[in-house]
């Protein structure tokens, strides 16, 4: 259990630094306050003695005498004067080291541990003066015993909150990973719950939330796919089927059977092309964005794209002029963007009638932001129509006898999306215009 | 010429091996990475024709091998994968061509004569003038005259005819042109290639002899004599 719960462990290891940490500062503590108190102890002891000292000096052997034993009747008093030989002379202190000289601990023989302070005297004699250490050791003890208790309080406090915080972290984790194990097993829809407090929790959510967005999209995008396969490559393969089928059946026939193979390659060209046009607007759908970006000049490609088709435009009798604002720079697929123009201006060509004229503006837009305009003045799509358009295979009903697979505005709209530029359908004063608008984040530094 | 096919399919290996028969070419043929680059290393070829997706060591690992070992052997590359990054993927690994499946044959054939002449005249060092005939193309001052008369062209004819004039009397299809001169790597569904093309045969045509083939069905040829 403890190896499986991430709360426990914390609590644990919590409560643990609590008890080591309060054992250190106990110890730390006890040694403080027993040194503080001994110093005092010294002190006393010393002027004790300095008052027996002045006694000998003043009064001679006989006062230090008086001295010492008046002092032996105070209560916890202990003193001592002694021979050179160990002979007690006057005093309480039994077992008394001989000789001592300046301070320190004795143990004597009644168990208890002494501070003595010794001093000799020109005689011969030696005046020991003497406290019991147990009251201080008790002081301190006693001054420094909450520690302990407190370090238990604390170490359970320590325990209760880890396992709470933990606790808490678990089973938001556990929620991340319940709605990942769903999505896992298919529900593409699942999102992440979010408390709205926006902490580090809440922004992984986010993240993560945006990461199944994009999954979702995705999948949409290949089911989407997927379906106009099915559904509009079909029918010329059944067309060319039905075609190869009738011609094998009836007896062979140079000329006959030359047009059919003819007609049949014709046919079969525009299901490949077709293909290829759904394979790159899946892939610029997909989003790999970063694979063939790169700054592009984009005044100088949309420049080319005109020129090459501002000819094919006059040999129509139609036209198409361009206005473009020199030095612009994208960071994008050049590829894409030359075939979105291209797309954008043969849909004009093509459905804008035998004289349309066709206008190609590109301005810069705000700070770094670049606008890509084209206009006509065709019949124009009509507003209803207008988010139909952009979807694959859509046609309006007037030109399913005009040249295009109704996929040209399809790719366009991937292509707008992958460069995250906005595309917008208007209508112009007469026919269509259609702005894309690169945002300045978009562009090449 | 002799060439080597490196196709694991049997309907296209032996599609690609008999319309180079017919135009007089011996073919060898290998079904996997192995042999074929056993082959590759082995014999001596005019120019190799490889899968990319191969069992075995695929085609770009072969043509990696291949140039590792110092063989200039003109290389293209044949793929169901069309997309613009493995077709820089396969340039930059050292191919000279990159043609997407599924293709007509006269794209293959073009592209063959391309790159199997290409190798031959890059050699030579790049010239600062290209001349077919009475006409001339100055690179440095991007000027083209035809028997000493100057021609007025548009940025994009011109970039068109400095394409032609590298690669005289070959074939060149409308796929070619349209992705070596108009970095177009998809089909328009106007006719941008002719236009272009008609456009500029007749500045040129306006001052000599015709000098732009119409093939149909292929492509275009630039020749000092169209006629001929």
């Amino acid at each position: 259990m403890l190896r499986h719960s991430f709360a426990l462990r914390v609590a644990g290891l919590a409560a643990a630094l609590v008890v080591v940490v309060c054992a250190l500062g106990f110890g730390w503590g006890y040694m403080r306050v027993e040194g503080a108190l001994l110093t005092q102890l010294d002190a006393a002891i010393a002027s004790d003695a300095q008052d027996l000292l002045s006694d000998y000096q003043t009064e001679g052997p006989g006062g230090l005498v008086a001295g010492v034993v008046d002092a032996t009747r105070r209560h916890g008093a202990l003193v001592m004067l002694q021979t050179a030989q160990g002979t007690t002379i006057a005093g309480n202190i039994a077992g008394a080291p001989l000789g001592l000289r300046g301070f320190d601990t004795v143990h004597v023989p009644d168990g208890r541990d002494l501070r003595a302070l010794g001093a000799g005297l020109p005689n011969g004699l030696s005046l020991i003066v003497a406290a019991d250490m147990a009251p201080i050791r008790r002081s301190a003890a006693a001054l420094t015993s909450v520690l302990p208790l407190a370090g238990v309080v604390a170490a359970l406090a320590a325990l209760v909150l880890g396992f709470v915080v933990a606790r808490r972290l678990e089973l938001r984790l556990r929620a991340v990973s319940d709605a990942a194990s769903a999505v896992i097993a298919g529900d593409l829809t699942r999102r992440l719950p979010e408390s709205g407090t926006g902490d580090e929790f809440d922004r992984l959510s986010g993240t993560i939330n945006a990461v199944l967005a994009r999954v979702e999209s995705l999948v949409e995008g290949l089911q989407a796919t997927t379906t106009s396969i099915a559904h509009d490559l079909r029918s010329p393969l059944f067309r060319l089927r039905q075609a190869l089928e009738s011609a094998l059946a009836r007896p062979r026939e140079g000329e006959a059977d030359t047009q059919t193979l003819e007609a049949s390659l014709v046919e079969l060209d525009s299901v490949i092309s077709t293909f290829s046009a759904l394979l790159r607007i899946a892939r610029a759908e997909a989003g790999l964005r970063g694979a063939g970006f790169m700054a592009v000049d984009v005044s100088d490609l949309v420049g080319r794209v005109c020129e090459t088709y501002a000819a094919v435009a006059e040999e129509c009798g139609q036209s198409l002029v361009a206005e473009i604002a020199p030095g612009l720079t994208l960071r994008a697929d050049p590829d894409l963007l030359r075939q979105m123009l291209a797309n954008l201006i043969e849909n004009a060509l093509t459905h804008g009638g035998a004289a349309v004229a066709v206008r190609v503006a590109l301005r810069q837009m705000g700070e770094g932001g670049v606008v890509l305009i084209v206009t006509d003045n065709g019949p124009g799509i009509p507003t209803a129509e207008h988010g139909r358009v952009l979807q694959r295979f859509h046609r309006l009903d007037g030109s399913r006898n005009t040249p295009g697979t109704g996929l040209g505005l399809a790719l366009v709209a991937a292509v707008a999306k992958l460069h995250a530029a906005r595309l917008e359908l208007g209508d112009a004063s007469t026919g269509l215009r259609v702005t894309v608008t690169f945002l300045a984040t978009t562009t090449a530094g | 010429m002799r060439v080597l096919v490196i196709e694991d399919d049997t309907t296209t290996a032996d599609y690609i091996a008999k319309g180079l028969h017919e135009l007089g070419h011996v073919v060898d043929i290998a079904r996997t990475g192995r042999d074929g680059l056993f082959l590759a290393l082995n014999e001596t070829f005019d120019a190799i024709i490889a899968d990319r997706m191969l069992p075995g060591p695929d085609g770009l690992s072969i043509l990696r091998a291949l140039r590792a070992s110092g063989l200039r052997t003109p290389v293209l590359i044949v793929t169901a994968m069309g997309e613009v990054e493995a077709r820089v993927d396969g340039l930059d690994a050292g191919a000279d061509d990159y043609l997407a499946k599924p293709f007509a044959f006269s794209e293959l054939r073009a592209r063959l004569d391309a790159m199997t002449r290409r190798g031959t005249e890059t050699s030579a060092g790049e010239p600062a003038t290209l001349k077919i005939g009475d006409l001339e193309l100055n690179l440095l001052r991007r000027s083209v005259t035809r028997a000493g008369q100057k021609i007025e062209l548009l940025p994009t004819e011109l970039r068109l005819l400095e394409f032609m004039m590298r690669h005289p009397g070959q074939v060149l299809t409308r796929t070619m042109l349209l992705e070596r001169v108009w970095d177009f790597n998809f089909d328009p569904t106007t006719n941008v290639v002719d236009v272009h093309v008609s456009r500029l045969r007749r500045k040129l045509d306006a001052a000599g002899l015709p000098m732009i083939r119409t093939l149909r069905g292929a492509g275009y040829m630039l020749s000092a004599d169209a006629a001929a």
